[in-house]
């Protein structure tokens, strides 16, 4: 048979590689950084930018989608060629992804310190990002199925249903969940509201997490394990079973992150039951990648690539256990809100995500530049280090999350939180948070090390840009009969559908009804639209990152409305385009925050929240207080609500200015009373009009009520 | 080497324990004096070193336990060098003789399902993709037993939840909480001292009480009337002057009913009567203490017709030792506000 002579694109390879340890490097760093300002406030200089709510989302968007987005492209570029003896399909292709892919990274480290944000977790770049992502996505979607067609293997490989899988549900994923309504260049509003938006956020916050940092890193492991120990893959049957039912399974477990809000129960118990069925296909990844290794411990005793991923299989089999515990409701009633979520999700990254990226880098590396590793003994080093990194994050915040949520839940014998004021269990978890940020810093310590090593074997070896291959075509025939899963193997597009309506199954069966039944949302006739000016402070809540240190969810338990009031219900939030319930309780829940203090507490709280709450980690916000609302964009905002189906009267937009000022009017006389003098568009008086709202609407009815 | 390298393993070991340990001791130390007296609380932070502890220990020794075996291999191989010598074979063969089936290794084995490393020839695919080959190993067999069980748990779940109703869905078992919650406040509420109300209530110079009210203060109150009492966002408490009336009825009112339109909240629902009369009583112990940066005063001049401290005496010279007790007692708690 004639062999066929082709090559396979290193540079790509090398390109993605480096931004993997250059984009890795920063976005550890500026958690370090967030992580640092949570014991430290001061530590943001009084610069807006730098706040921890506008440099979360830096963090959490650069190591997810640079770090390991960029480590997902490398592996794929790397693996999919030789997995299948072709060229990538196009090497035009693969540099506008590259290149594209990079821009939309330096994008979101622009606009998210200047506050252009979505609030939608993991989701947070606005729509012209948007827009720039699905069409790189939709690139990187090309390159890799053309791949596929001019295949010389007639069978694809594990690793590449993997591939396949990931891109085709995070297109599906991010297209619906960025659904949003501009207002202008960089302002968006969510395009579903409260309870809807929340669910949708949830079905991707939680797939985002499934399908771009679990299936394509499975896809990888499937590939660079089995290569770097020179052993065959454990069980194709565990292949097949673990890789349909984990796709099938992982789509319906979104709401878990919803348990005891204002969701329907009924989507709440198909979380929960989901995410324990998901146990088991989990740990089929984990046990396929570790019985991979029988036979082959000796060698992972000396190879530091193989500790490596033995360290990422075990804690990606840590985590998938984890996960489901929070959903099992039990548990979720003292986990969530608390720092047992950032202990688990830092499992999965820095072991899982963080420690396989750094085992690939180690074994490709050196092939590509056709040498050995430059040092082992610093491999060992940073293999160490990181472990230790590891432990010092995550067993602090195990002790966090055990501390504060039995603080947040101890009744005294007059049956009184025992704890009334938030803060009393934010002191207690502060030292906790030094240990973190300790952990942290042994981990980018660790990878500092590796990029130099990295760097070092990169110099004492030579580059091979084109590395020659040759393999026979695929002859034209048509094959029948085998497997049925094999037969799957040899149709991509088959594959790639089959694929497709799996991972759509179960979205569909939990988002449809709570869109379409009323009786999942019931309404309540006394919640009105917010009016301008709450419009206003809304934006400039959201701008400043609030929502990821206070939730405006408050579930229905007895510790909770002892807090913060009655428990909130799935009508209050028929308005809030995007929903704003949050996920981590650092702060107290703000959701009736509404009348609870004054004006002018909130102006002096805002400008220094030391003055007032001594120990308080939340930082000075004194900006509010000199900057001023745009108000040329009142009328397009309320259009814009109005378009998303918020009762506003006709020619409301118009004289919305009108209002704002009456309103804006009342409380700068409020705070005038108190000898603090302002005016009416400035941003403190927005914010103190939206947070005086929040969770008021069904105060009203109850005062009305006691009144009588 | 391997022996300084366990040492170096085993200090670090150590000093994971102290510090994890450490949280737990700080609450324990933190937690106010009926907090640690309530055995829920006590039982909690037991607990939590226990686990904790028990969690340390199982790694020491797992760890311990890869130590032993290190070193009985060596041990081994080194027998069977020696006796390798007297018959002749080689290190591997005899090594290979002495090894039996570990408990351990049957037990996977059983668990696994796995064809031996020896045998994986019989289970390799013919596939070959860029050098990856497959096995075809079984499904391990506790693997698809805790799929079917998960599976069955979640049909299950859904039966007892959403067919049956057997167990009660979030907003049920809120109403149950709270009822359970009312039952047993009501109880508390009927013991006599918890009758406390703003027409009975009298001043305390207890020292326990004042210092329960002035923890209530510092976590309460300071919030919007200063640390001092000096007041911010709320009035001066040290001056003589009360908006709403400076005897401790009056004091215990505004504290248990509020003043909301002006930004005083009620209290009742989150302070005992007790809490309330010790809270009073501390506030009425501020007067007079003149601290830094005071609020101008407010509202009307109230002059004791006796003085809280229910002494003749001038006011500040009876009140300043009880002050100053009061400071001593509860430099703790002080810590833990800081």
């Amino acid at each position: 048979m004639q062999l066929e002579k082709f090559y396979y694109d290193n540079k790509i390879v090398k390109y993605f590689s480096i931004a993997t340890v250059v984009w890795g490097l920063v976005g550890m760093l500026v958690g370090l950084i967030a992580a640092t300002q949570l014991f430290w406030p001061e530590l943001n200089g009084g610069v807006p930018f730098l706040t921890f709510g506008r440099i979360r989302p830096v963090h959490t968007n650069a190591v997810i989608f640079a770090f390991v987005g960029n480590m997902i492209f490398a592996g794929v570029y790397y693996s999919l060629p030789r997995l299948l003896k072709t060229s990538i399909f196009s090497n035009l292709l693969s540099w506008i992804h590259f290149w594209g892919w990079q821009l939309i990274i330096v994008a979101a480290a622009i606009t998210l310190p200047l506050g252009f944000t979505t609030a939608k977790e993991y989701a947070e770049l606005e729509w012209p990002i948007d827009i720039a992502i699905t069409i790189i996505w939709v690139v990187f979607g090309i390159n890799m199925i053309g791949t596929i067609l001019q295949r010389r293997e007639r069978h694809m490989y594990v690793a590449i249903w993997f591939y396949i899988a990931s891109f085709i549900t995070v297109a599906v994923l991010h297209v619906v969940n960025s659904f949003e309504l501009p207002i202008s260049f960089m302002k968006s509003y969510s395009w579903y509201a409260g309870v809807q938006d929340a669910l949708v956020q949830w079905w991707y916050g939680h797939n985002a997490v499934a399908f771009f940092l679990t299936t394509p890193f499975l896809g990888l492991m499937y590939y660079f394990l089995p290569k770097a120990a020179n052993r065959p893959v454990y069980s194709y049957k565990l292949s097949i079973i673990h890789f349909w039912s984990l796709i099938f399974i992982y789509i319906w477990a979104g709401p878990h992150h919803l348990l005891y809000t204002a969701l329907p129960d009924w989507a709440q118990s198909l979380g929960t039951v989901f995410s324990i069925m998901l146990i088991a296909p989990s740990w089929g990844g984990m046990l396929n990648g570790l019985l991979t290794l029988r036979g082959a411990w000796d060698k992972v005793r000396e190879t530091p690539m193989l500790k490596f991923m033995v360290v990422a299989v075990t804690a990606y089999g840590m985590s998938t256990f984890e996960g489901p515990m929070l959903s099992l409701k039990n548990f979720n009633a003292f986990g969530h809100y608390t720092d047992y979520i950032i202990g688990h999700v830092h499992i999965g990254g820095l072991g899982w995500n963080g420690f396989l990226t750094f085992g690939i880098l180690y074994w490709m590396i050196p092939k590509m530049w056709r040498t050995n590793l430059y040092s082992q003994k610093l491999a060992n080093f940073h293999f160490w280090i990181g472990t230790l990194g590891i432990i010092f994050y995550a067993l602090p915040m195990y002790a966090s999350f055990f501390v504060q949520s039995l603080m947040w839940n101890q009744f005294n014998e007059f049956g009184i939180l025992e704890y009334q004021n938030f803060l009393q269990t934010v002191t207690q978890v502060v030292p906790m948070y030094m240990l973190r940020a300790f952990g942290g810093l042994l981990y980018l310590t660790g990878a500092g090390v590796m990029t130099y090593n990295l760097i070092k074997t990169a110099a004492q070896g030579s580059f091979l840009a084109k590395e020659e291959a040759e393999a026979p075509a695929l002859e034209k025939k048509k094959i029948t009969g085998g497997y049925w899963h094999s037969v799957l193997e040899r149709k991509p597009i088959v594959f790639t559908v089959l694929s497709l309506v799996a991972i759509l199954i179960g979205g569909i069966i939990e988002m449809v009804p709570t869109f379409l039944i009323k009786s999942n949302v019931p309404t309540i006739s006394s919640v009105q639209p917010y009016t301008p000016l709450e419009l206003h402070g809304r934006d400039i809540y959201i701008r400043e990152g609030c929502f990821y240190c206070h939730s405006q969810m408050i579930r229905p338990f007895r510790a909770e409305t002892e807090r913060y009031g009655e428990y909130s219900k799935a009508g209050e939030f028929v308005y809030d385009h995007p929903f704003l319930w949050g996920s981590k309780r650092t702060g107290p829940d703000l959701h009736r925050i509404g009348g609870k203090y004054t004006d002018d507490w909130h102006y002096f709280h805002m400008y220094n929240p030391n003055q007032f709450v001594e120990g308080s980690i939340m930082p000075e916000y004194p900006w509010l207080l000199e900057n001023t609302i745009d108000k040329s964009l009142t009328p397009k905002m309320i259009s814009a609500m109005q378009t998303l189906g918020v009762p506003y009267e006709e020619g409301y937009a118009e004289k919305a200015n009108g209002e704002l000022d009456a309103q804006a009017a009342k409380i700068v006389a409020n705070l005038a009373e108190k000898d603090i003098e302002t005016s009416g568009d400035m941003e403190i008086v927005a914010l103190i009009a939206y947070l005086q709202r929040l969770g008021t609407d069904i105060k009203v009815k109850d005062d009305v009520a006691e009144n009588q | 080497m391997k022996k300084t390298n366990t040492y170096i393993n085993q200090k670090w070991l150590a000093a994971l324990l102290m510090i994890f340990a450490m949280p737990f001791a700080v609450s324990a130390q933190e937690a106010e004096p009926s907090a640690l007296n309530n055995p829920e609380v006590l039982l909690t932070v037991v607990l939590g070193l226990v686990l904790i502890v028990a969690i340390l220990v199982l790694i020491v020794a797992l760890y311990m336990v890869r130590v032993i075996k290190l070193i009985m291999s060596e041990e081994k191989k080194a027998k069977a060098t020696s006796k390798a010598k007297t018959e002749g074979l080689t290190v591997e063969e005899v090594l290979a003789k002495d090894k039996k089936e570990s408990w351990w290794k049957s037990v996977n084995q059983k668990l696994t399902d796995a064809v031996p490393v020896e045998k994986e020839e019989t289970v390799m695919l013919d596939h070959n993709y860029d050098g990856i080959k497959e096995l075809d190993n079984h499904l391990p067999p506790w693997w698809t037993g805790l799929f079917y069980f998960t599976i069955a748990w979640g049909v299950i779940y859904l039966l007892v939840y959403h067919v049956f109703g057997l167990l009660p869905l979030s907003e049920e078992e809120y109403q149950i909480q709270m009822a359970k919650a009312e039952a047993q406040k009501e109880e508390m509420m009927q013991l006599a001292e918890n009758s406390i109300d703003e027409y009975t209530v009298e001043f305390t110079d207890n020292v326990a009480s004042l210092e329960s009210g002035k923890n209530i203060y510092l976590n309460n109150c300071a919030v919007c009337h200063g640390r001092e009492g000096q007041g911010g966002i709320g009035p001066n408490m040290t001056d003589k002057y009360w908006i709403h009336g400076g005897s401790i009825q009056d004091v215990f009112k505004t504290i248990k009913y509020g003043v909301p339109q002006k930004g005083m909240i009620s209290w009742q629902k989150s302070l005992t009567p007790p809490q309330m009369r010790d809270v009073s009583s501390f506030i009425l112990t501020l007067q007079g203490t003149n601290p830094a940066n005071q609020k101008a005063p407010e509202g009307e001049l109230y002059e004791p017709e006796e003085g809280p401290d229910s002494t003749e005496g001038t006011e500040t010279g009876e009140q300043e030792p009880v002050e100053e007790t009061v400071e001593a007692e509860s430099d703790t708690v002080e810590l833990a506000l800081n």
